[in-house]
């Protein structure tokens, strides 16, 4: 009689827990990629347009995902901004010709092509995605 | 004929740049693996109706459209920009951008409003030559971009102070981190001009310097701006008023109403907060002249709330005249009417409230309704033009209501 409400109380930890699993995102490279591991600070600034190369001078690629709640989310952790922010920013940086906006790629399986490709393309995925294939530069809380 | 060609040269000039960007895009086209060169297409449109309760005054926007002769008027809003960017590599790109709107001299041709070469010179610091879009107040470089803003438009007691688009010339964009705190520092050199009706006005050897420092949701803009100024008038109601000048013995007036010595210093300051929920925009901005327009400051204070899709908003502006840019001595009656109404008519003064509404219909789609009440000052049209005979009519001191609609789209 025990079990049951402790198999309840795993269930319930199982469902909180699992959109949070899910929801971890990850900033990849390919696995060949020179690139270093980055910081939070870094990434936020090339996906804000704000800088477009690593300290020691090597430009940086950005890889975007089509519009998703997954998109959404990337931008909203490691940004702060929701949406309509991010849509509104980035239609000031590229108009105004300050920054090229990430180059958006069809879905995860192209994304992955283009990193082993470009090897100083970043992107992000879900952790779920990041296989042999990528390597993961940066965590997302 | 003349003419015909002159209209007709700047939609060319368009369409060949376009066409060029096209003819390599379609080059590179069957690669598919995002390396450079590649060629990218985006593009923003707003269509706006404009419509004031007085019937006897348009609204208008100085410098950037002429006052419409329809009601609801299209002309003060409406525009279609598109843009391809050629990333040659990872470390430079070719960026045009062509721009259809009405004009202060009521003419609707595309126009290219970037043309410009990107280099990245160093981690953190680029360098751009060709055409860029001026930036001399905060939200300058991006006044077209509707899209990015909350409102209809900017608002037009500061953004009424400059009304140039384009800057022919350099600039440095460069972009650190102190701390927790983002700089951009955008020192610009260039020159640039906008047409108006049988006239025009030019900027040149300007050169200025933005700073815009960015924490968290908190962001502050600084910027000054200096160059020397031209302004060619050649409308009926100058020459009525040079004849009336110089029949009077004031014809060294004249010189300070146009010609191409002038000097003007723009300076602004803003902030802006934006924390996902709550919008708050203000910016203080101030117009020098030495002749030919009046020195005149302005402000606005804008603040919005996001409940969901939808963003309420209301902003309070204010421009003010500092310093009327001639002065004459006219004996009483019709000559001195005549020069006050002149002057009047070059003087943008006045207060407003808007409140308004943005609903993020879609990614791509913003629908906005605004109402401005406006009062322009006693000796101001502030943005207005009068439909009727200048000299008989007063648009300073009303009340005026006026209602835009617009859906901008980005794409």
């Amino acid at each position: 009689m025990v079990r049951k409400p402790y198999a309840i109380l795993v269930a319930c930890l199982t469902w909180f827990m699992a959109p949070c699993a899910l929801a971890q995102i990850v900033i990849v490279s390919g696995a060949q990629s020179p690139l270093p591991e980055l910081t939070r600070t870094q990434v936020e600034q090339f996906y804000l347009g704000r800088a477009h190369s690593l300290p020691d001078g090597v430009a940086v690629t950005l890889a975007d995902l089509p519009a998703s709640p997954l998109r959404d989310r990337f931008y909203q952790n490691l940004t702060g901004k929701n949406p309509g922010q991010i849509r509104a920013h980035w239609s000031r940086m590229v108009f105004t010709g300050r920054a090229l906006p990430p180059q958006e790629a069809a879905d995860i399986a192209q994304l992955r092509q283009w990193l082993n490709s470009i090897p100083n393309m970043i992107g992000y995925m879900p952790s779920a995605e990041a296989d042999s294939r990528v390597r993961v530069l940066l965590r997302l809380p | 004929m003349t003419a015909r060609l002159r209209l007709r040269q700047p939609l060319r000039s368009a369409v060949a740049a376009l066409a060029l960007t096209f003819a390599s895009a379609s080059a590179c086209a069957a690669d598919d693996a995002a390396q450079p060169p590649r060629v990218e297409f985006s593009g923003f449109a707003t269509l706006g109706a404009v419509s004031t309760d007085n019937k006897d005054v348009w609204f208008a926007r100085w410098g950037v459209n002429f006052p419409g002769d329809s009601d609801p008027d299209f002309s003060a809003d409406s525009l279609i920009g598109l843009q391809a960017s050629l990333r040659l590599t990872a470390y430079n790109a070719i960026t045009l951008q062509a721009l259809a709107m009405e004009d202060g001299s009521e003419r609707q041709d595309p126009r290219i409003t970037l043309a410009f070469f990107r280099q990245t010179l160093a981690p953190g610091l680029s360098m751009r030559i060709g055409r860029l879009r001026v930036p001399f107040f905060m939200l300058s470089d991006s006044l077209y971009i509707n899209y990015a803003n909350p409102w209809v438009r900017p608002p037009v007691e500061v953004y009424g102070l400059n009304p140039f688009n384009d800057l022919d010339g350099i600039d440095f964009i460069y972009h650190t981190r102190i701390g927790e705190l983002d700089a951009e520092i955008h020192p610009y050199y260039g020159r640039g001009e906008i047409p108006f009706p049988e006239g025009k006005a030019r900027l040149d050897e300007t050169w200025g310097l933005n700073v815009a420092l960015t924490q968290g949701n908190l962001s502050l803009h600084l910027g000054r701006g200096d160059g020397r100024f031209t302004f060619e008038r050649g409308d009926a109601q100058f020459r009525a008023i040079a004849a009336v000048l110089r029949a009077a013995g004031q014809g060294s007036v004249v010189t300070d109403l146009s010609g191409a010595k002038g000097k003007t210093s723009f300076y602004s300051i803003g902030v802006q907060w934006d924390d996902g929920l709550w919008q708050t925009i203000g910016e203080y901005a101030r117009r020098d002249a030495n002749r030919y327009v009046p020195s005149a400051y302005g402000w606005y204070l804008s603040l919005g709330r996001r409940f969901g899709s939808v963003t309420p908003y209301v902003s309070v502006a204010r421009q003010t005249l500092h310093k009327q840019f001639a002065e004459a001595t006219l004996p009483p009656g019709r000559l001195a009417t005549a020069w006050e109404t002149f002057l009047t008519s070059r003087n943008n003064a006045q207060r407003s409230v808007t409140l308004g509404t943005r609903w993020d219909v879609s990614r791509q789609a913003a629908l906005k309704a605004e109402l401005t009440h406006a009062r322009p000052d006693r000796d101001s049209w502030g943005s207005y033009f009068p439909r009727e005979t200048p000299t008989t009519m007063r648009i300073g001191g009303r009340a005026l209501n006026t209602l835009s609609i617009s859906v901008d789209v980005n794409f």
